[in-house]
Parts: C-alpha cells; structure tokens; sequence
C-alpha cells in the first residue's frame, strides 16, 4: 500500500495492514490494538455508521455522530470509508482493499458477512494468506451459536457476573443483592483485546506455515477463560461457588471492604505479620490483642464482630489518612479512587495513562496506552476517522462503490 | 493433547519470572501456542505451590497445588535460588538463551538482585522483558503494593459498579490478574514483531491499573469532556430497556435480559403473555422503557420469579430476544456450549490426575494448541541448565550441593 504517510516513528506492528468490518466494541477494539501499534487499518462502514456514533458521551450531551467519545477512542488511528456491501461496487471495492491487507477483522453476525460473501469459509479460499478473525457472542459452532447475544448476556455466561461484586467485597444480601453487571463494556472489550492477542499469534503462526488463519473468538469463552483462580476451586474442591460475604469466599481473615470516613477502604491482613502491623496501626487495641483474635483461626471464627470492630476503626479515618497508613506499615490496604480522582491524580499523569483529545472542539482525556512500550511506544497518529472520510482518498478510482 | 497442526508459537523461549496469576497466566497462553516457556522458581520461597487448594491427601505438596498446577500447565520448571549469588548468575545465563523474560515482583525487587532490565540489557542487547505491577514502575506510586481489589478500587472500575444508587463495588474474579496478562501476551507478541523487523529489543512497563482503565473509555470521556461524574444503575444500561439480572424460580438462579429495538420488547411480551405490558404506554418506545425502567424492571422480575431459568431463556431466544442465564464459576465446566467449543479441557498430573480447566478461547483453522500438564518444581533444571547454558557434570554436582538448585 502506497498510502502510508511515515511522518511519525512507525509502531512496532508497522507494515501490518488491517481491514475492520465491525460495529459496536469488540471488533472496533481489535483492530484499534492492532492501529494504535503501527498497523494500517481501515475501517469500513456503513452509509449510517457504526453503532457507537450514536451513542456518546457527546459534548454536553448534544448528540453529533462526529463527536462520540466512545467512537472517538475505539477508532483511533484508523481510516474510514463507507460502503454499501448490497451493491456488487461495494462489494469490489471491499475486494480491492482485501487484496492488499494482512488482516480481516469482523464482529458483524456471520449472516451478514455470508450475504455479502465474505463468510470466513469463501475469504480463506479467496485470499489464501489472509487472516481472518471473527468475534460472536458464543462461537459459530455449538448449541448457542445462532443465539442473541450482547455485552450483558455473555458477561452473565462467563460467570462474571454471579461472582460480582468481588471478593473481598461479596453480596451481604442474597435478595437485594443479585448477580451484578457494571456500567461498562467489559466482556466486549475483554473480547476484542482476546481478538487482537489471537490474531498476533496467527500473525506468528503464518510466518511457519506460509498459510492464512480463521481465527474465530467466542466473547462469552473469552471472558470464562480469565476465571483462572475460581476455576481451580471448583475444579479441585467440587464446591458450588458462594455469593455470600464468609470466610470461604473472601478467604483468610480479616480481608475486607468496608466503609470509612468518606468512602470506602479494603483492609487485607491475611498472614500473622500482616495482622502485628495492622493491631499496631489500629493503636493497639486491647480487643486486638485478647485471645479472640490472637491467631488466624481464633480470627476466622470470629470474622463476623473483627469486621465491626475494623470498621470502628476506619469509620475514624479517612481514605487518604488509611493509604498514607498503609504505605508506611506497608499493609494491603487501599482506598477507593472516584473516576475524577484517578484521572486527576499524580500517577495517572506522570504515566501518562489519559491522553488528550479533541471532541467536538472540547478538550478531553481518555485511555491512551494500556502498557508502555519503551521503543516502540503507542501513539496517536490520526484522530478516529469522520465517516467517509477517505472514500475518495482509498476508492476515488472506484466510483460508486460507497454508499 | 498437541495437535497435528503446526504450534504457532513455536520456537519462542520465555524466561518466566511470574508470580502467583497476573505473568504466570501470560506466558500459560503462550506455552500452550507453542512457546516454550522456563519458571525459574524456588522451593524456598512461598509460591502460588504453596497455596491451596491442594490435591486431596497432598495438603501442602509442592507439586499438588491447584492453583500453580492450572497456571503453569505446559511450562517447564526450572529451579533456581535467586537469593545466591550463583542463582543470580544462572538466571543472567539463561536470560541470554531466551527471547522474553517476564516478571510481576514488586517495583524494585528484580534491581535489588541485580536483575533488573538495565542489568541484563547490558549482557543481551536485544531482549524483551515485560514487567508487570500494580502500578507500573513509574510514577510516584511505582512502590505501592496493590492487590486485585487494590486495582479495581484505584482504576475507577469500582466506580461504575454497583447497585442503584449505591456503593462502589468490587469486579469478581481477580480480573485485572488475567487482563493484564492478557495485554502482557498481546505486547510481547507486538514486540518481538518489532525484534523481527529492526533487531531491538525493549523493556515493556505494565500497570494492572491501566489494563483496567481501558474497560471504562466512557465513564473517564464523559468526566474529562463534560464533568459528568458516573452513578451506579445496578445492571442497567443508558440505551437498553429491559436490560437487568432478574429473579428466577428456583433458588438463587437468575436471568440475564437485553432488549435492544421495540421489536425485541414486543416478542418479550409474547413469551411472557402478557398483552397488557404491549399495550402499556409507559414501555411502548426505548426512550419511555428507559424513562420508567424502575417500573419496567419491577414488570419483568414479576415474570421471571415464576420462570425456570433455561426454559425462559430458550423461549426468549426463539423469540429473538437476547437472554441467558446466570452461570456459576463451578457451572462453566458442565456449560455445554464451552465444552463443545473445546473451552473445558483435562490436563493428566503425575500428582493431582486429571483435572479440568479452562483452555485458549478461540479456535484456528491451520494452527494447533498443544495442552500439557504443569510441571513438577525443579522437574527441568538438570536439561535447562545443561542443554541450554552448557553447565558441565561437575558445577551441576557442585550447584546442586550449595544449595542453589533447592
């Protein structure tokens, strides 16, 4: 490909190039990883656009498809044109920009891709070197594989969600406290970075094999298979899995999440030495150091009246004054951090975990690099891609082709 | 269990560092494409080996631990005490023999050694050493030590997760452990493409924190772009109507529900027979399902609670409705979906037998995945040291002897 404008160092992917047929977050959040580290990609997309235009944070809340945050963060550093893949020019155009790439990403339902003939089946027989990588909510095989599947659905099937809230926090109320989704694609995104890790590896596996890969993603399985730690109780114990706050979920005692000052701290102290420190943080108390809570099991027993007792202490403290205490005893102990305070706090700029964008004429941050590579750094080369934006550029000299 | 398919990995050799799940479930996905992946470990230190659950009748057997066992399934293990000056060098050795060297001890441990990047980057100019903490090594917090829930609490996640109108909860399932040994993989695999390009090697700087960050792109834009700070909405979601966990018949099972057009909600009313909620204007549009979601919720769970989970789910979904059930950690195993997809796998141990756990989540067409058990501690020290340093009969002799083998 002629179009790649080296004016900044290239990125450790440089000379990948990837096409992304996707909607939504795990498809877009693939080929961003594979983007954000030097490969070219382009996105393509119908004449209405991806999904995520519409659906914001919008500058004050005014929606505009060309100011969508999370379109803006998952399209970074990609082109964009428009296609209608109905239309055999729409068809050939994908075909020229298929001839050309590496890579193959897609999360649209394999009815989709099918009817406009690019099911993984025909593109392996087309392009036999390229790399296609196909994300679904459950596989296309299976019991499940033609099932309705989104975000919620697949993070409730990956045991993710009857294991939130997580240990050492745990459900105290069985009946007002139901298995629990959080406000965020997690599963989707888990989904896309699984997506851009496995297509890597075929990246690898083809420089053996000299051959192409359908590399097919399950989100639901994507997710299940970072249960890493739970598995293995139940795979060893046979136990069934307890929602409840105890001393078998949130293990050895004290290890709790509790409430102090002004928010809320969770207070570790799981081996003896642990314990000394935190009896001597606390002031030594005489409750602390009587024969109820003498030794990890006397601990155990009696986790229910330690846990008030702790609380008594950090209901007299404030999150800040318990991390400052932890740093200096070096406990286990953490406060809880609002999205404005990490956003505003020292770390997250000294790292530089927030980069600064445009959206819309406003300024704002999102997440820049999700680890520093120290050189072949990420970077951002091009702002997310307005829609349409290099149809002329990409397929000037295939007229009609866009939609 | 290793396929006829080429490994896709193979050829690559990691020295794994990796303590307890966030590196050793990095370099286990590695191992299991083909790498070849070396834990320099030591029975004189308090490992994941150390941990339960153990194998019944092997209480604290070294080579019976489940945890280690499911981790460092198809590594090899190489024993090696890093706290004697003959261990460190072994380890300055070896580190010339691989491609990758990982790690997740705290900030600074590895330098105390000697180890350190700038250490052994002097020794071999192009290795790639990922090294992952809580969070990073830099920063002013580069020394604090942070659990998962330490992860969750810094990241904002726990900001977004929650019940409605109440406090800040805790993600399950250790997961900015395995997320971030999941972008470790991902930047390992970035880095040695770059090594193949250019020849260079480089130092990868993990935070756990920031791995996290990125499942939060919304909540941190709409507080930097428009000061809007987020609220906990239980399982709720801005766009969707129904979309929630609800109560099903039997004890303590649950349904997950996600209706996204007004079609969708229509078909709901036809599983659930009830033709009064079709007609009823407050759920008619998204925008007035979202408006009067307290009442919809309320509706829906009213149906639900008379449910079986996997029968509402199979007439929601021959509706076309997005619905699932709830599934238990210990229920993943028996799911028949995963297990048909080749999720569930069993590993044979010469100690704990076999046992199930859960393998790579996608398939390939033309490449294998390679499934072996976890090794025993210190079961490759003798070929490690030997095949790949050259370590003569008689310094083994003498290691072993000092100890530094233990």
């Amino acid at each position: 490909m002629t179009r790649a404008a080296a004016t900044t160092p290239a990125g450790p992917l440089a000379g990948l190039s990837v096409v992304e047929l996707g909607d939504g977050t795990s498809g877009p959040y693939a080929a961003k990883m594979l983007g954000d580290f030097g490969a070219e990609v382009v996105k393509v997309e119908t004449a209405a656009g991806d999904s995520t235009r519409r659906r914001g944070p919008f500058p004050d809340g005014r929606p505009d498809p060309e100011a969508s945050g999370l379109f803006l963060y998952l399209n970074l550093n990609k082109y964009g044109v428009t296609l209608d893949l109905k239309t055999t020019a729409g068809r050939i155009a994908l075909d020229h920009l298929l001839s050309n790439a590496d890579i193959f990403i897609s999360n649209l339902s394999s009815e989709t891709l099918r009817a406009a003939d690019i099911g993984p089946l025909s593109l392996r027989e087309r392009y036999p070197n390229l790399i296609i990588t196909t994300i679904s909510p459950f596989g296309s095989t299976g019991p499940w594989a033609n099932r309705k599947g989104d975000e919620l659905i697949t993070y409730a099937m990956s045991g993710m969600a009857y294991s939130t809230p997580g240990m050492p926090d745990a459900s105290d109320d069985l009946e007002r406290e139901p298995p629990l989704h959080p406000a965020a694609n997690v599963n989707e995104t888990i989904a896309g970075l699984v997506a851009a890790t496995a297509t890597l590896t075929a990246v690898f596996g083809r420089s053996r094999t000299g051959e192409g890969c359908h590399v097919e993603v399950s989100q639901q399985a994507a997710l299940a298979a970072m249960q890493i730690r739970d598995i293995t109780t139940a795979s060893f114990t046979g136990e069934r899995y307890n929602r409840l706050l105890n001393p078998m979920t949130i293990g050895r005692m004290p290890n709790f999440y509790v409430p102090c000052k002004d928010g809320y701290v969770t207070v570790a102290a799981p081996m003896d030495i642990h314990w000394e420190r935190l009896v001597e943080a606390m002031g030594k108390p005489d409750w602390a150091l009587s024969k109820d809570y003498a030794t990890g099991a006397a601990r155990t027993v009696n986790w229910v009246a330690l846990r008030l007792k702790i609380i008594e202490w950090t209901m007299k403290l404030t999150g800040d004054e318990l991390h400052a205490i932890a740093e200096e005893m070096q406990l286990p102990m953490f406060p809880f951090y609002s999205i404005r305070k990490v956003a505003d706090c020292e770390q997250v700029r000294e790292r530089r975990s927030l980069v600064d964008v445009d959206i819309g004429g406003k300024r704002a941050r999102m997440p820049g690099a999700p680890f520093a590579l120290r050189k072949s750094p990420w970077q951002l080369r091009r702002p997310a891609p307005r829609l349409g934006e290099h149809n002329e550029m990409l397929l000037g000299q295939l007229a009609g082709a866009t939609s | 269990m290793k396929t006829a398919k080429p490994l896709p990995l193979e050829g690559i050799r990691v020295m794994d560092l990796g303590q307890f799940i966030a590196m050793p479930f990095c370099t286990l996905w590695l191992a299991w494409l083909g790498a070849e992946v070396i834990v320099v470990e030591s029975r004189k230190r308090s490992t994941a080996r150390t941990a339960p659950p153990f194998a019944e009748g092997h209480d604290r057997d070294f080579n019976a631990s489940g945890y280690f066992n499911f981790l460092n399934a198809g590594k090899k293990s190489c024993a090696v005490d890093m706290t004697t000056a003959a261990g460190r060098d072994i380890v300055r050795q070896l580190a010339g023999k691989v491609d990758v060297v990982v790690d997740n001890f705290s900030t600074g441990v590895l330098e105390k050694l000697g180890l350190g990047y700038e250490s052994i980057v002097k020794l071999h100019p192009t290795v790639i050493m990922a090294s992952n903490g809580a969070f990073g090594r830099t920063g002013p917090m580069r020394n604090s030590r942070g659990l998962h829930s330490a992860v969750n609490l810094f990241s904002g996640v726990a900001d977004v997760t929650g019940y409605d109108g109440g406090h800040p909860r805790i993600l399950g399932g250790v997961i900015p452990d395995p997320l971030s040994g999941t972008y470790s993989n991902f930047a390992i695999l970035a880095a040695l493409h770059h090594r193949n390009r250019t020849g260079e090697g480089q130092f990868i700087d993990l935070a756990m924190y920031e791995a996290m960050m990125t499942l939060i792109p919304e909540a941190v834009i709409d507080y930097t772009l428009n000061g809007v700070e987020p609220e906990r909405v239980g399982s709720r979601d801005s766009m969707k109507a129904p979309h929630g966990i609800y109560r099903c018949k039997d004890d303590d099972t649950w349904l997950a529900l996600s209706v996204a057009s007004d079609e969708e909600w229509m078909a709901l009313c036809g599983v659930a027979q009830r033709p009064e909620w079709a007609a009823d204007a407050r759920f008619k549009t998204a925008d007035a399902r979202q408006k009067n979601v307290a009442a919809l919720d309320l509706a829906v769970e009213g149906w639900t609670r008379g449910q079986q989970v996997h029968a509402a789910t199979d007439a929601l979904q021959a509706a076309s409705v997005a619905a699932g059930p709830v599934l238990r950690i210990d229920e993943l195993l028996d799911d028949a979906q995963l297990n048909e997809r080749g999720l569930v796998i069993t590993t044979d141990h010469p100690v704990v037998g076999k046992r199930c756990q859960l393998g790579i989540p996608w398939r390939m067409d033309s490449l294998g995945i390679n499934y072996q058990h976890a090794p025993l501690v210190g079961e490759h020290t003798h070929q490690t040291l030997t095949e790949l340093i050259g370590i003569d009969a008689a310094t083994y002799a003498r290691l072993e002897a000092d100890g530094v083998l233990a």
